[in-house]
């Protein structure tokens, strides 16, 4: 019984799975939008061949709709690959913005997420040298507080800056007062703990930051 | 029949809802939950489509908003989770449930099936 309760208490393969689900159902809704308008294009043909006159130009546009979701497919395929990719390595050399920019991709399939914005980082800090799939979770968990405390018409700033010569911090700005639910919680601290960083909220201006040391020796 | 579709994937929305007037089924839609209120304080419907995850107010929470106006409503959620357990939320508010992607034909025999 305790390996099983390990596995319930895994922070990692709960994270995965979350995000698994969240790709899946994105997968569906694209896949939903093709079957739909598939389905559409074949009426109008039906009703073609049945001697109404429809014009070509409807029938084309569904067309074209359905190229411009197979390509969205396609780009949350390639997300998913990146993001399963992402556990080859325990610690390697991450890019912070390609890094920063597929959680926030898939934080967006989450259907309360809020509008995001990401600043241009300073050049000494793009890269750093860390677990990238903690460091995702990280990411993640503080996107979803972000999303529950902002509401869907808002919008969270998110900066990188050089905290001190051996850490990089990653800022998510104008947080809403939305969600009661404390942050960060204990097992957030703990993920954060396990690659040396640490998540703090700023009281003031609702900005929570995650700073990141340059280095974590394996 | 008259029928409120919401659902937030615009373009799934759009389509589903030219497929319906196709085959002569008289529908509204509208991408939020707000907007579905707002369709329904001047409209009377037979039956809601709803999404169940929506940014703001989602299906089932709708559910209950719509069924204050329109006691009358039958409710249908669409999801694209398809879990044993998005269909018992569905089946335990009182309403049916059908998986994205949809059969149009199933949909075509439910609403039949739901039909005053």
């Amino acid at each position: 019984m305790d390996s099983l309760m390990e596995i319930e208490k895994n922070d990692d393969l709960a994270f995965y799975g979350q995000v698994n689900a969240s790709i899946s159902h994105e997968l569906k809704n694209i896949l939903a939008v093709i079957s739909e308008t598939s389905g559409l294009m074949n009426d109008l043909m039906e009703l073609s061949a049945g001697g109404k006159k429809i014009a070509p130009e409807k029938i084309m546009s569904c067309g074209h709709d359905i190229v411009e979701e197979i390509q969205r497919g396609f780009g949350t395929i390639n997300q998913m690959n990146r993001f399963s990719h992402s556990m080859d390595q325990t610690i390697s050399r991450v890019d912070l913005i390609q890094l920063i920019e597929l959680m926030t991709g898939l934080a967006k399939f989450l259907s309360f997420a809020c509008r995001l914005r990401l600043g241009k980082p300073p050049e000494n800090c793009s890269t750093i040298r860390t677990c990238p799939f903690r460091l995702q979770n990280l990411i993640y968990r503080t996107l979803v507080y972000a999303f529950k405390s902002t509401g869907p018409d808002g919008e969270v700033h998110i900066t990188i800056h050089r905290e001190t010569n051996d850490s990089v911090c990653i800022a998510f700005s104008g947080i809403g007062l939305d969600s009661d639910e404390p942050f960060p919680e204990e097992s957030t601290k703990k993920i954060a703990a396990s690659i040396g960083a640490e998540v703090r909220m700023t009281g003031s201006n609702r900005t929570i930051e995650i700073l990141v040391p340059e280095l974590v020796e394996p | 029949m008259k029928i409120l579709l919401v659902d937030d994937e615009q373009k799934f929305a759009m389509m589903l809802a030219k497929r319906l007037a196709l085959r002569n089924i008289d529908v509204d839609y509208v991408y939020t939950g707000e907007e579905a209120l707002q369709k329904a304080q001047n409209n009377r419907y037979d039956v809601a489509l709803l999404d169940v995850k929506m940014p703001g107010i989602g299906g089932i929470e709708l559910k209950g908003k719509l069924k204050e106006t329109h006691p009358d409503i039958k409710i249908v959620f669409l999801t694209g989770h398809g879990s044993k357990k998005d269909f018992e939320a569905g089946i335990s508010e009182g309403a049916e449930y059908l998986s994205k992607p949809l059969q149009i034909e199933e949909l075509l025999e439910l609403l039949q099936r739901l039909k005053p």
